[in-house]
């Protein structure tokens, strides 16, 4: 059924534009690729399954306890990951990625500590609720996820274009350098937009419990990666991009699974990486920057 | 009888995995020494691996053969993945290099007609038994020596990949200390600068990440015939991670960083067995803490002079670091 | 003629910092680029050496077109710079800096320089012995194995001098070589350049120290926005009203054409 299939990929297309945000806000400020976002998520898919399984307590406190947690990680991965190589002479622009990349196999080794490595399932009361239109089958959870992301989205792109702390974080974006000149304390933009990116990290993770309803630690690394081919397809550091290219990556998988060999749907994103990086390098939505080198 | 004591297979074992991991801390040494940051080499070491598998199991190529194989077909992929990249930079590199990793690794693992899937390829050829059986053949008994037979296989590999390690590290070293070496060392600290001193950065950019790509397939192929046992899942990012931490543990601007990282990270969880369960989240720190207070890795050039003066304390020629900085 | 510009012109993004400038420069002679900050010197230096293209226009070297042509291959072709904001190689010595820069004028391959074949070992000693004395020339004789940025700023303005020359160009272009120094390093660095010339290398040269620039120089061209304002002589460029305009800093024609 390709109405199913499209709205299958539409559910998955809306998480992995939360996810690819994240690390669009992180890149768009600070120029760093967050290699651990995907962990990041992945602990609030965790999080999600103790709160709602092993708990049993209702969904909207799972979503405020990841929300918390993967905020307090952000923080933590800001303050031990990033803050110490900003600024240092002679430190190469590799070296935050590596040190993120650092702090994404501690975190998912630590969560196969924690959590223990299988499969999670993440039991909620809806789950098997469905609608029937004519001969198409839509799932309430569906619907959630597509609503809260949404709703995710333009909270976003609200706070990033009329609050005073989205503009001043945009500036920042701009330039460093001339946004502290304009008084904005980037130090704690800097903070805030690891930690909303986080968080919405930790958002996405229980969509995706929810989704798929199985939770394990080795699911931040393949979502990291898919996060990555979004904001390489979208444009590095561009909000609409990341969103277009979620729900773009998120309709091809589903239809590959459908109609083609499932095996290589983890192939589509990595093929989708290398692909727009040699064809298009600043990505479909981005524009050309004449590299500057005086 | 003396010999039969020595020589330990559990040992031999541990020393042959420490030469192949050095192989491959070499093989993102020799990419970074030009400034550029592979993360791809998990998988050009399962091309090298599996190539020279396939055809040593199912062509009856000699290993040689085969090995040399393994690594020319990840310097062809470096090749193909290298020149397009060329445009990408730093981060990026390394990103499109960790999409291509990956790709191979999915298509390992579907392609199942001639891989054998996530199963992986079991029975390959090992080289100490490969090159024992030839002996043998030509008369020749291990019993002479003072050796049991599974003694003097494991005997075999070892020094094989020693003596591998000593070629290798002599090429690098000769070839470092050259014209082709100042080069990649330009470029690494100043592209531009480099570029306008006539040096054809394209080229040697390239030339930098093929010969990344050729020592991974290198040491792919070395593994195969030493665990006789591949799977997709020795190629994972986990193995790419684990290739960038021993030049970045060690030093990643000096020979002797990832020879050393290599070394240490694999001995490592050999001898204090309660670490081996912690093994990654070591790592996983060990990257964040070098980044943050020592980028450069435990030893660098400042070390090695260090350890120079140690050594030679007369011959120390007066150096001239004059430390006035200005601006 | 050794260098030919013909109407080049330079866009960056809405900025143009270079409008329709022509020039040609006679072998053998220095010539000196000058204008206020931001006029598109250095701009220039970048549209010679290919670092960015012109946006139109056409550049001519030794009677061969080299617009569009890789920069390396423009410093093979004989012409090789130095920067306004120093691009050494901060960690290798002065002699290896020097070394890098004859680049272009040595070939060893991977194979021979891993076997260490005669040819590789004297075009090595080659390499080296003509870096220690260009370092001699430029006055670094002290610091040959002094990591570059360990030297002082003088001395490392020195060295890329050296490292440029070390390619063998015909056309030598610097890119502020006084910036930073003081009187008797300018004094110094103007016997250095006299003497570059007398080796019979062109030399193009962007400065604002007026004194040593009209001391220097046989003809100036003058930049003001990313145009032509003048061209001549020291002498007649001293003269020269709209130079003195420019100079005393009358903003009124900004970007208004
Ligand atoms: N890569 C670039 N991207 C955007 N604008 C640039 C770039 N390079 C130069 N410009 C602009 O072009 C103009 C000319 O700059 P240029 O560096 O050529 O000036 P200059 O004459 O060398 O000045 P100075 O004496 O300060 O060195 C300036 O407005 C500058 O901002
Ligand atoms: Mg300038």
């Amino acid at each position: 059924m390709l109405l199913e299939q499209l709205i299958n990929g539409i559910t998955l297309g809306s998480i992995y534009a939360i996810v690819a945000l994240g690390f669009t806000l992180v890149f768009g400020v600070l120029g760093i690729i967050n290699m651990a976002h995907g962990e990041i998520f992945m602990f609030g898919a965790f999080i999600g399954v103790i709160i709602t399984s092993t708990l049993g307590l209702p969904l909207w406190i799972a979503f405020l306890a990841a929300i918390i947690v993967t905020g307090i990680l952000g923080y933590m991965l800001e303050r031990v990951a990033l803050r110490p190589l900003r600024g240092k002479q002679g430190v190469s622009h590799l070296a935050p990625l590596i040190s993120t990349i650092g702090a994404s196999i501690l975190l998912e080794n630590l969560s196969h500590h924690l959590f223990g490595a299988g499969n999670h399932p993440f039991r909620n009361a809806f789950a098997e609720i469905s609608f029937q239109i004519g001969s198409i089958t839509i799932y309430l959870v569906q619907i959630l996820i597509f609503v809260i992301s949404v709703i995710l989205m333009i909270v976003l792109s609200y706070w990033l274009l009329k609050t005073k702390a989205g503009k001043a974080l945009r500036a920042t974006a701009e330039n460093i350098e001339t946004a502290s000149i304009l008084g904005v304390n980037t130090k704690r933009i800097i903070i805030l937009t690891v930690v909303i990116a986080s968080a919405m990290g930790g958002i996405a993770g229980i969509l995706v419990g929810m989704a798929f309803n199985s939770v394990n630690p080795q699911m931040g690394l393949s979502m990291g990666l898919k996060g990555l081919a979004i904001i390489i397809l979208g444009g590095m550091g561009n909000v609409r991009g990341a969103m277009a290219g979620g729900l773009i990556l998120g309709l091809s998988e589903t239809l590959i699974v459908a109609y083609g060999d499932s095996g290589y749907r983890d192939a589509v994103a990595f093929i989708t990486i290398i692909v727009i990086l040699l064809l298009r390098p600043q990505g479909l939505f981005g524009q050309k920057t004449t590299a500057a080198g005086r | 009888m003396m010999l039969v004591e020595i020589v330990n297979p559990y040992y031999l074992q541990v020393g042959s995995f420490i030469l192949i991991n050095i192989i491959l801390g070499l093989s993102i040494y020799v990419t970074l020494s030009s400034g550029q940051l592979s993360l791809g080499n998990a998988g050009f070491m399962g091309i090298g691996a599996y190539t020279s598998a396939l055809l040593t199991l199912n062509f009856d190529v000699p290993i040689i053969v085969g090995v040399i194989a393994g690594a020319v077909v990840a310097g062809l992929f470096g090749i193909l993945v290298g020149i397009p990249s060329l445009r990408l930079q730093g981060v990026y590199l390394a990103i499109a290099t960790l999409g291509f990793g990956e790709v191979i690794r999915v298509f390992f693992v579907n392609w199942e007609s001639v891989t054998k899937g996530a199963v992986g390829i079991s029975g390959i050829p090992h080289i100490g038994r490969e090159i024992f059986m030839v002996l043998k053949d030509a008369g020749f008994d291990p019993a002479i020596i003072g050796l049991k037979n599974n003694q003097f296989v494991f005997l075999t590999v070892f020094f094989v990949l020693l003596l591998i390690n000593i070629l290798l590290v002599w090429f690098i070293f000769r070839q470092q200390n050259s014209r082709i070496g100042r080069a990649f060392a330009a470029i690494k600290m100043d592209e531009k600068a480099a570029e306008s001193m006539g040096i054809n950065i394209t080229y040697y950019k390239v030339l930098a990440f093929v010969q990344g790509a050729l020592i991974s397939g290198f040491a792919g192929a070395l593994f195969a015939h030493v665990m006789s046992y591949i799977s997709p899942a020795d190629f994972s990012y986990h193995r790419a991670v684990e290739i960038l931490i021993f030049a970045v543990f060690g030093g990643s601007e000096v020979i002797v960083g990832a020879i050393f990282g290599a070394t240490f990270l694999t001995l490592m969880p050999e001898m204090l067995r309660f670490i081996s369960e912690y093994r990654y989240m070591i790592y996983g720190l060990i990257l964040l803490l070098m980044m943050a207070f020592r980028p450069q890795g435990l030893i660098d050039v400042q070390v090695l002079h260090w350890f120079q003066k140690l050594r030679l304390p007369k011959r120390r020629a007066e150096h001239g670091s004059k430390n006035q900085k200005h601006l | 003629m050794v260098l030919k510009i013909k109407s080049i012109s330079k866009n960056f993004g809405g900025i143009s910092a270079l409008t329709d400038v022509s020039f040609s420069i006679e072998e053998g002679e220095i010539f000196g680029l000058i204008g206020p900050n931001g006029a598109g010197k250095t701009t220039m230096f970048n549209m010679i050496t290919n670092l960015f293209p012109p946006s139109s226009g056409e550049i001519t070297f030794a009677g061969e077109i080299i617009t569009g042509i890789k920069p390396h291959l423009i410093t093979e072709k004989g012409i090789c710079r130095t920067f306004q904001n120093i691009r050494l190689f901060p960690q290798m010595s002065a002699l290896e800096n020097v070394m890098v820069g004859g680049h272009s004028r040595s070939k060893s391959g991977v194979f021979s320089s891993v076997i260490r074949t005669k040819a590789q070992r004297n075009e090595e000693a080659r390499l080296r012995g003509s870096a220690i004395e260009l370092l001699e020339l430029v006055g670094l004789s002290d610091g040959i194995g002094t990591e570059a940025e360990n030297l002082s700023y003088g001395q490392q303005r020195r060295l890329e001098i050296a490292r440029a020359l070390a390619s063998k160009p015909k056309l030598l272009l610097l890119d502020e070589p006084a910036a930073g120094m003081n009187e008797t390093e300018t004094d110094d660095l103007f016997d250095l350049i006299k003497k570059v010339q007398a080796r019979g290398i062109t030399v193009l040269i962007i400065e604002h120290d007026m004194p040593l620039v009209m001391k220097l120089c046989d003809r100036i061209l003058v930049l003001n926005f990313g145009k032509k304002l003048a061209e001549g002589t020291p002498k007649d460029i001293q003269n020269n009203k709209a130079v003195i305009e420019a100079y005393l800093g009358s903003e009124e024609d900004e970007q208004s054409a």
